[in-house]
């Protein structure tokens, strides 16, 4: 046995926005608050969502991502050539994004991020969230061959957003990448995602990049993703058996053991003996443990109580580690 | 004569029937005063503006009512009843064919039906998408209904409007995929081969148990009430490509043993998943699906210029005939599409299906995120755009 000590956890994605909040930007949008009080209720809401990670014990910080729209949204808005206007189902979700839409140039260029995506204040060490280049191209309208979308995408957004989030202090950068389990990729389409997740993490100087897959079994895809040049593979494991995995898995691993679209909460010593099991077996070079999915459809109220299992799941790890 | 047979005579193959989906904007006036916040002028003038302008009879009884705020409860429940009345006459202004009342007595269409069912705690707000969120339930017990929650509304409106009427109901699917389940499936162990298929077996049990005790019985106290056209919503209809059968079965179980038009309202999807899944939907006589969100806004009748419409060929093949309802304006937008822009794409739409009874035409959903300024406007386009296709088309 070759397990790796100690486990890493922490949240990625976007979390969910507290009631206060959603009531707020409910008044933007209806003239009835300021953008100030709106600004103000963002901030309590990450306050008290730091808060929280630190009270659970996590080891990389996120801002949680409160503001963003979607997961590509300040990329879009930050970029040049490049619209949001489509609204679109997010997967098999009750749940939308305004599908990037590339000009009739095709290419586009990330300037500046909104300042909220690099806001100082959040201790150190980071976690930053970024969609991985296949979905990115994937959901991406327009600009050709999508293989082609993802290598530019890749170098002239991601990366560029990437070497930002390094330099601000993320020292784990977090690549989202439901597409292949759930809508499959082809063979061809692996050298160039080769290419792109190398270009992202080669600009992360400094960071840590996992790319982590979800809403969907990743068993098909696994012997290959498991030999991307990132430093860890993230498996939800509501939706992959591990006995599909195959063995050794020759990278680190994020193992996503909570369900981030369901409000029945995970008994912590199951999730730590899952995750005990699934380390023995696959025998990752590095650990982390998370949520399966991001956990803004779990709402709030069951996403705090998630975060607070997933904080009882690290402790107990530690301590057998220790 | 049957209602369906009612139905279908007096409105259903009327070619290029216009109609609404759902929902408009709550007033401000409406929205505070159910809130018991504080009526300002600017309320009262928007009440009075509207009033005038939809020739609502006796609007002045309203002003009188929300001069009275904080209310109580009978009084918040009259100004619902004028938010009804406000929204028949705006749809009937506009010059639809066939109206509602905007849902202005509900809180919203997942929200209303939950609120009036047996077996669901909420469990908080979750986002939809930028700053739109939904409160969101659990199904923890055994599913009934607690009352028929749509029955005083439709006598209300019933009384009150002059056009036809279609009753928007939220579907089975929808009602259960937007709730969390603590009582079909529940299991945690994580990691194991077996658990996909478990999950589906609760979800299907889960989804007809919603369509048998829940959305049935409330058609049947409708229908009791004199409805004819009862329109099945759906939004969450194509949500899992793997559950499209799931979704036809429990639209046929919804409607199983009961005589009344029924129709369907689809937005926001893939459509191409829908195929073959809902050739089971075979008591569905119109499809109602929200098109113009994924379309060009350039002129034009031809399948290149339309490329929001490419999936029609396989509503026309449906081996039942239904009626299509094509969706010509993006709900999401304030861009009013002008009156030639709707033209081209009925006409488009008519060229695919060669038929203009089989062509009823609508927005691509309910319009509740626009203003009503911007709702109005477009809605109007919509009957001017059918009007110059109907022109086009020699159809008087």
């Amino acid at each position: 046995m070759n397990r790796p000590a100690p486990p890493a956890a922490y949240l990625h994605g976007i979390y969910p926005r507290s009631e206060a909040v959603v009531a707020a930007t409910r008044d933007l949008e209806r003239g009835r608050v300021t953008s100030e009080r709106v600004d103000e209720a963002y901030r309590a809401d990450r306050e008290a969502f730091l808060r929280a990670q630190r009270d659970a014990g996590l080891d990389f910080l996120s801002d949680g991502l409160l503001r963003w729209q979607d997961l590509f949204r300040p990329l879009v808005e930050g970029s040049k050539g490049m619209e949001a206007r489509v609204l679109v189902r997010w997967f098999d979700n009750n749940s939308f994004y305004r599908a990037p839409e590339l000009g009739p140039e095709g290419g586009t260029v990330l300037g500046e991020v909104p300042p909220w995506v690099l806001e100082d204040g959040i201790p150190e060490p980071q976690v930053a969230s970024l969609p991985s280049p296949y979905l990115f191209s994937r959901v991406t309208l327009g600009g050709g061959d999508p293989d082609d979308v993802m290598l530019g995408l890749a170098r002239d957004v991601l990366a560029p957003a990437a070497a930002m989030l390094a330099q601000s202090g993320h020292r784990l950068v977090h690549l989202e990448e439901p597409w292949i389990p759930y809508a499959g990729i082809d063979d061809g389409s692996w050298p160039a995602l080769e290419r792109a997740v190398a270009t992202v993490r080669e600009a992360a100087s400094g960071a840590a990049v996992v790319m982590h897959t979800y809403y969907g079994d990743a068993a098909p895809h696994a012997d290959r993703l498991r030999r991307l040049p990132v430093d860890a593979i993230g498996i939800d494991f509501v939706e992959t058996p591990l006995d599909a995995l195959p063995t050794p898995w020759e990278s680190g691993l994020v193992a996503g053991c909570l369900d981030g679209r369901s409000s029945v909460l995970e008994d912590p010593g199951e999730v730590t003996a899952f995750v005990r099991r699934a380390a023995d077996r696959l025998e990752p070079t590095a650990l982390y443990v998370s949520s399966g999915s991001e956990l803004e459809l779990a709402g709030p109220e069951m996403a705090g109580r998630k975060l607070e299992v997933l904080g009882e799941v690290a402790r107990q790890l530690r301590e057998e580690a220790a | 004569m049957s209602a369906v047979r009612q139905a279908e005579a007096s409105v259903l193959t009327r070619p290029l029937l216009t109609h609404e989906l759902g929902s408009l904007a709550k007033p401000n006036w409406r929205v505070k005063a159910v809130a018991g916040s504080p009526i300002e002028d600017r309320d009262l003038e928007d009440a009075r503006a509207w009033g005038e302008r939809l020739d609502v009879e006796d609007h002045q009884e309203l002003l009188e009512l929300l001069r009275r705020a904080p209310l109580d409860r009978a009084g918040k429940d009259e100004v619902k009843r004028w938010s009804s009345r406000y929204g028949v006459r705006f749809l009937e202004t506009v010059g639809l064919d066939v109206v509602y009342d905007g849902e202005q007595q509900r809180s919203e269409m997942y929200q209303w039906a939950v609120a009036h069912a047996e077996g669901f705690e909420w469990r908080g707000i979750v986002r939809a998408f930028d700053n739109k969120y939904y409160s969101k339930a659990a199904v923890t017990g055994p599913i009934g209904l607690r009352e028929p929650y749509h029955d005083e509304e439709f006598a209300f409106v019933r009384d009150v409007a002059r056009a036809e009427l279609k009753v928007p109901i939220t579907g089975a699917y929808t009602i259960a995929d937007w709730s969390f389940d603590e009582r079909y499936f529940t299991d945690t162990s994580f990691g194991a081969g077996t658990r996909a298929e478990t999950r589906r077996a609760a979800r299907r049990a889960f989804i007809l148990d919603v369509a048998r005790d829940l959305i049935r019985p409330n058609l049947d106290a409708l229908i009791s009430l004199g409805a004819g056209w009862l329109q099945i919503d759906e939004p969450g209809g194509s949500t899992d490509p793997e559950e499209l059968d799931l979704f036809a079965e429990s639209f046929n179980e919804s409607v199983r043993g009961l005589d009344a038009v029924f129709s369907t309202h689809l937005c926001f999807s893939d459509y191409d998943l829908f195929f073959p899944g809902i050739e089971a939907m075979s008591q569905c006589r119109q499809f109602a699906v929200g098109f113009a969100n994924y379309d060009s806004r350039d002129l034009g009748t031809g399948a290149s210029d339309r490329p929001g419409y490419r999936v029609l060929p396989k509503f026309r093949d449906l081996p039942y005939g239904p009626v299509l309802g094509v969706g010509v304006l993006d709900i999401h937008t304030d861009f009013v599409e002008p009156p030639e822009l709707v033209r081209d794409r009925v006409l488009h739409s008519v060229q695919v299906f060669d038929d203009p009874t089989r062509i009823h035409v609508i927005p691509d959903c309910g319009l509740r995120t626009r203003s009503w300024d911007v709702a109005f406007a477009k809605l109007r386009n919509l009957v001017a755009g059918v009007e110059l296709a109907k022109r086009d088309l020699g159809l008087g």
